[in-house]
C-alpha cells in the first residue's frame, strides 16, 4: 500500500517543488484550455448558427478553434521540453538514488496526469465561468441580438477533453523518451553541457538576408490587391524563414566580426556583453525568432481587424453608395420608366421620399489595357495585372446624370482614369476616341474601391458612337442603376426593403412594356449585419488568437530569462570574484537583456512598418480604402502591445535579478 | 616588510532566526611578508574557508581587523571593493572559476580589460606570462576544450596578470590529478621565487610542503605553525604530517 502511495505523493511533491517552473506552465495549460473551451462554446452556441450571417461567423470561428487548438498542442509540448530539460537533473538524482527509469517513468506519468486532470478540470471551469461573458462581447460586437440564459457546451467539453487529453498523452510519451534515451551521468549533467562557441553560418546568414528582402521587396512592390493576395503568404513565409535564420545566423556572424576587432572587443563595456550575446544569442535564437514571428502575428491580426472592424461604416458605403439600389440588366422598350415609375409609387405608398436619387444606364466590361488600348480579349498577355474596368454612358445619360450638358463628336470622349496622366487618346478595340476633358466620375455610383484594386475607367461618348459600341461589344450587357436613399431609422429600412423587393417581381411582366435578363435589389441596411458579423467575426477572432499568442509570448520570455538567470548566476559569482563591481555586473547584464528583450520587438515593428503597404492592398479588397485610419490602428496596436511587453520585461527581469544574486 | 596584517579577527554566524550562534574564526591573528608563500592548512569546518574570504573582502569579520600595506581593508567601501580586488589581490579557485563564453586568452585579459587596459598592452602583458605557464599554445581554445592542469595555469596567469598585492589560492590543487597538481606547485614556486607573495589555502600535505611556512586552523583559531627554514620539500613534508597526526590524536592538550 505504501509503495503505491508514494508515488503520487513523490510526483505532486516535485510540482509544488519545482513550482518556479511549474506555476507558470500550469497557468498557460489552463488558459490554453479555458479559451479552447470558449472557441468552441461560441462556435456550437445555438446563437451563431441561426442568425443572419451566423454561417460566416460559425466558419470564422471554427477556423480559430482549429487554429488554437493546433497552436496550444505545439506550445504545450515546447513549454513542457523547457521543463524537462530544466528538471534533468533532478531525475538524474532519483536515478542513482536507486529508482529505476521505470519508476522514474511512473513519476512522471502521475505528474503530467495531475497536471492534465487539474489543468483540465480548472481550465474548463474557468471556460464555463467566463463564456458567457465573451459570448456577450462576440455578440455585442457582431451585432447579434444578446440570447439569455446561461448554458454549458457538450461539444466544448467534449472537444476539450479530447484535444487536451492528446495534447497531454503527447507531452507524457515525450517525457518518457527523453528518459528512456538518458544515462544517470546524463541525466545529472542535463542542463549544463559545456557550449561550444557557434561557427558562424555564412551560407545561412546571407539566405536569411536574401529571404528577408525578398519578402520586403514582395510586400513593398506589389500594387495590385488581388496580386497581393496571392503574393501575401509567400511574402509571409520568406520573412518568416528570413527571421530565423537572421537570428541564428547573421547575429552571431555580426557578432562575431566585433569581437574580431580587438579595439572594439577590449573594451570593459563591450568586452561582456559581446561573448555573453554570443551564447545567448546561440541558445536563444530560436526562441527570439519565435518571440519575433508570434509578435509580429498579433500586432498584423490585431491591427488589422481592429481596422476592418472600425471601417465597417466605410466599406459599407463604399460598396454600397445608397441605402437602396436596383439593378437591371438589359433594359428593353419602356421597361426603365415602367419599373422606375413602380418603384417611385412604392416608396411614396409606404410613406418615403427618394432621395440623392442616381439612375443612369451604362456599359460595363473587363478588358485587358496595354497602354492606351483596351481590348476585351486581346492579342497581348493577358492577365490580372493588366485587367482594367471600363463603364462608358451615352452623352444624353451623362448629362441627365450629372446635370451638365456636354458636347462631344463621334470621336470625342470624357474620361474618368485611375491611372495618373493617361494621356489624350484612348483605343477600344479598334475604335479612337481623343480625349476632350474630364469625366466627374467619383460622384458615379460604383464602387470606388473598385478603382484601386484594378485599374479603372469611366467615359462618356456621343450617343452614336454608344450605340456603335453596344454593337461592338454585343455580348456585354448595359445595366441601368436605380439608387435612392429614404429617412428612416434601421428597422424602417430592412421592412422597406421587403415591400421593395417583393414589388418588380409582383408586378405583371407584360406590363412593363418591355423586357430585362435580370434586376436584383439591394440594402445597405440589409448587408450590414452580414458585414458586421464577417467584421466583428475577424475582429474577435484576432484580439482572441492575439491573446493566445500574447500569452505564449510572455511564457516564452519567462522561461527564458529564467533558464538564463540559472546559467549566468555561476558567470557572475565569477567575475565578482575577479573583481567586478555588483553595479558593474547589472550594467553588463541590462544591456543583454535588452537588446535580447527588445531585438524581437524591433525586428516586429521593422516587419509590420514593411507589410503596411501589402496589408492595406489586403484591406482594399474588403472595401476598406481609409489608409490613415489603418495607420493609427497600427500605432496604437503596437504602443499598446509594447507597453505590455515592457511590462512583463520588467517583471521577468526582476525575477532574473533575483536568481543572479 | 609586513604586506599583511591579520589581527584578533573574530567571525560568529548567526543562524537565521538567531538563535544560534557559531565561531568560525574565534581569535586569529598572524602577518604575512612580503614575497613570503605561505600555507593554511586545516580539517573541513576549521575555518580556512572563512578566513580566505575575509582576506578576499568579499566577507565581512565579525571583529578584529585585516591590514593591507597598512591600511585597513574592512574600511574600504562597498562601492570601491571590486576595483581593490582587482588591483591588489588575485584569485586562483580549486574549481577553476573560468567564464566557459571566454576563451583562455579572454579570461585572462578579463581583469585587464576591467580595469581599462588598452588591447595593445593586454599582448604584451600575456605573452611572458602565458611562456611561463606553458600555455601559450592553447590561449585560444575555450575552457571546455582543455585539461584541468591547463585550466588551473590559465587562472594562475589570469592572478597574476595585474600584478597583485597578494594572491589568494582556495585549495588550487583539489581537482586536479597528482601529475597536474605537482606542476600547479611548481608553477606557484616559481612566481613565489619571482618575488610574489601568495596565500594558499589548502587539504594537500604535499601542497603545503612546498610553501615557506605553514600555519595550522583548527576551531577558528591558529593552533601551530611551522617555518621551512632550511628543510627540503620532503622534510617540509614529513613535519607537516606528524603535525597533523598530533592534531587529530592529542591535540586539545597542545592547544
Amino acid at each position: 500500500m505504501r509503495k503505491i502511495s508514494l508515488y503520487p505523493r513523490l510526483a505532486i511533491l516535485n510540482i509544488k517543488s519545482n513550482r518556479q517552473f511549474y506555476l507558470p506552465y500550469i497557468l498557460t495549460c489552463i488558459a490554453t484550455i479555458a479559451m479552447f473551451y470558449i472557441m468552441t462554446f461560441l462556435t456550437f452556441s445555438d446563437g451563431t448558427l441561426s442568425l443572419q450571417g451566423g454561417d460566416i461567423l460559425f466558419f470564422i470561428l471554427k477556423l480559430g478553434m482549429i487554429i488554437i487548438g493546433l497552436f496550444s498542442a505545439i506550445f504545450l509540448t515546447y513549454t513542457n521540453s523547457f521543463l524537462m530539460k530544466r528538471r534533468k537533473k533532478e531525475l538524474g538524482l532519483y536515478n542513482i538514488l536507486g529508482m529505476g527509469k521505470g519508476n522514474i517513468a511512473v513519476v512522471l506519468f502521475f505528474e503530467t496526469m495531475f497536471v492534465a486532470v487539474g489543468t483540465i478540470v480548472l481550465g474548463l471551469a474557468l471556460g464555463i465561468l467566463l463564456s458567457k461573458l465573451v459570448l456577450l462581447l462576440l455578440y455585442k460586437i457582431v451585432r447579434f441580438p444578446v440570447p439569455f440564459g446561461f448554458e454549458v457546451s457538450l461539444e466544448g467539453l467534449t472537444y476539450s477533453f479530447c484535444v487536451f487529453g492528446a495534447v497531454f498523452t503527447l507531452i507524457l510519451i515525450f517525457n518518457l523518451i527523453s528518459i528512456r534515451h538518458a544515462s544517470p551521468i546524463e541525466l545529472l549533467h542535463g542542463s549544463n553541457v559545456g557550449e561550444k562557441e557557434p561557427k558562424v553560418k555564412w551560407a545561412a546568414a546571407f539566405l536569411g538576408v536574401i529571404s528577408l528582402s525578398g519578402g520586403y521587396y514582395i510586400a513593398l512592390a506589389t500594387e495590385n490587391p488581388l496580386q497581393a493576395i496571392m503574393l501575401f503568404f509567400v511574402a509571409v513565409l520568406l520573412v518568416i524563414i528570413g527571421t530565423y535564420l537572421l537570428f541564428t545566423a547573421s547575429s552571431i556572424a555580426i557578432l562575431k566580426r566585433l569581437k574580431a576587432k580587438p579595439g572594439y572587443y577590449y573594451q570593459p563595456r563591450h568586452f561582456i556583453p559581446i561573448s555573453g550575446m554570443l551564447y545567448r544569442m546561440k541558445q536563444n535564437a530560436v526562441g527570439l525568432a519565435n518571440i519575433c514571428i508570434l509578435s509580429t502575428m498579433v500586432l498584423v491580426m490585431v491591427s488589422g481587424t481592429v481596422c476592418l472592424y472600425l471601417g465597417t461604416e466605410d466599406s459599407l458605403f463604399a460598396g454600397y453608395p445608397n441605402d437602396f439600389s436596383v439593378n437591371v440588366r438589359a433594359p428593353e422598350g419602356n421597361a426603365r420608366e415602367n419599373l422606375r415609375r413602380l418603384i417611385e409609387q412604392t416608396i411614396a405608398e409606404e410613406g418615403y421620399t427618394g432621395e440623392n436619387t442616381q439612375d443612369y444606364i451604362s456599359l460595363s466590361t473587363q478588358t485587358y489595357r496595354d497602354g492606351n488600348n483596351l481590348c476585351l480579349s486581346p492579342d497581348y498577355g493577358y492577365d490580372i495585372n493588366n485587367s482594367a474596368i471600363i463603364s462608358i454612358m451615352s452623352q444624353s445619360e451623362y448629362e441627365h446624370f450629372s446635370g451638365e450638358s456636354v458636347a462631344l463628336s463621334s470621336c470625342e470622349a470624357l474620361l474618368y482614369s485611375s491611372i495618373d496622366n493617361f494621356g489624350s487618346e484612348i483605343n477600344l478595340d479598334g475604335s479612337r476616341f481623343e480625349i476632350v476633358g474630364d469625366m466627374n466620375a467619383p460622384s458615379l455610383a460604383a464602387s470606388p474601391s473598385i478603382s484601386t484594386i484594378i485599374d479603372s475607367f469611366c467615359m462618356v461618348v456621343s450617343n452614336e458612337s454608344f450605340e456603335m459600341l453596344k454593337e461592338k461589344y454585343n455580348d456585354v450587357t448595359e445595366s441601368w442603376y436605380y439608387g435612392f436613399d429614404i429617412a428612416a431609422g434601421s428597422e424602417e429600412k430592412l421592412s422597406f426593403y421587403d415591400v421593395l423587393t417583393n414589388a418588380p417581381v409582383s408586378f405583371p411582366s407584360d406590363s412593363l412594356d418591355g423586357g430585362y435578363v435580370s434586376l436584383s435589389t439591394s440594402c445597405r441596411e440589409a448587408e450590414r449585419s452580414f458585414i458586421y458579423s464577417m467584421n466583428g467575426g475577424f475582429l474577435f477572432l484576432g484580439m482572441f488568437l492575439g491573446l493566445v499568442f500574447l500569452m505564449a509570448t510572455v511564457l516564452i520570455i519567462y522561461y527564458k530569462q529564467l533558464s538564463e538567470g540559472y546559467e549566468d548566476k555561476q558567470r557572475f559569482e565569477i567575475m565578482q570574484k575577479v573583481g567586478l563591481g555588483k553595479d558593474e555586473i547589472k550594467e553588463a547584464v541590462r544591456s543583454q537583456i535588452l537588446v535580447v528583450f527588445f531585438l524581437p520587438l524591433g525586428m516586429a515593428v521593422i516587419h509590420i512598418a514593411f507589410a503596411f503597404k501589402m496589408i492595406t492592398k489586403l484591406l482594399l479588397l474588403m472595401n476598406l480604402t481609409n489608409v490613415s485610419l489603418f495607420a493609427v490602428c497600427v500605432v496604437c496596436t503596437v504602443a499598446v502591445f509594447a507597453i505590455i511587453y515592457g511590462i512583463v520585461y520588467t517583471l521577468t527581469a526582476k525575477t532574473y535579478y533575483r536568481i543572479v544574486e | 616588510m609586513t604586506l599583511l596584517e591579520v589581527k584578533n579577527l573574530k567571525k560568529t554566524y548567526v543562524t537565521r532566526f538567531g538563535s544560534v550562534k557559531v565561531n568560525a574564526l574565534t581569535n586569529i591573528s598572524f602577518s604575512v611578508e612580503s614575497g613570503e608563500f605561505i600555507a593554511i592548512m586545516g580539517e573541513s569546518g576549521s575555518g580556512k574557508t572563512t578566513l580566505l574570504n575575509i582576506l578576499a573582502t568579499l566577507d565581512k569579520p565579525t571583529g578584529g581587523e585585516v591590514l593591507l600595506d597598512g591600511g585597513s581593508t574592512l574600511k574600504i567601501p562597498e562601492k570601491k571593493l571590486a576595483s581593490f580586488r582587482r588591483d591588489n589581490l588575485g584569485f586562483v579557485f580549486q574549481d577553476f572559476n573560468l567564464l566557459d563564453t571566454f576563451s583562455l586568452r579572454d579570461n585572462i585579459y578579463l581583469p585587464l580589460v576591467l580595469a581599462g587596459k588598452k588591447h595593445q598592452e593586454l599582448d604584451e602583458l600575456i605573452i611572458p606570462i602565458a611562456y611561463k605557464l606553458g600555455i601559450t599554445e592553447v590561449l585560444d581554445k575555450f575552457p571546455y576544450e582543455v585539461s584541468g592542469g591547463q585550466k588551473q595555469r590559465c587562472a594562475v596567469a589570469r592572478a597574476i596578470i595585474t600584478k597583485p598585492r597578494i594572491i589568494l589560492a582556495d585549495e588550487p590543487t583539489g581537482a586536479l590529478d597528482s601529475h597536474s597538481a605537482d606542476s600547479l606547485l611548481e608553477v606557484f614556486r616559481d612566481i613565489n621565487a619571482d618575488g610574489q607573495t601568495v596565500l594558499m589555502v589548502t587539504h594537500s600535505v604535499k601542497a603545503a610542503s612546498c610553501a615557506g611556512r605553514v600555519l595550522f586552523l583548527r576551531d577558528g583559531e591558529i593552533f601551530h605553525q611551522i617555518y621551512r627554514g632550511e628543510r627540503s620539500n620532503e622534510e617540509m613534508f614529513a613535519v607537516i604530517s606528524d603535525t597533523l597526526t598530533t592534531m587529530a590524536t592529542g591535540g586539545e592538550k597542545n592547544a
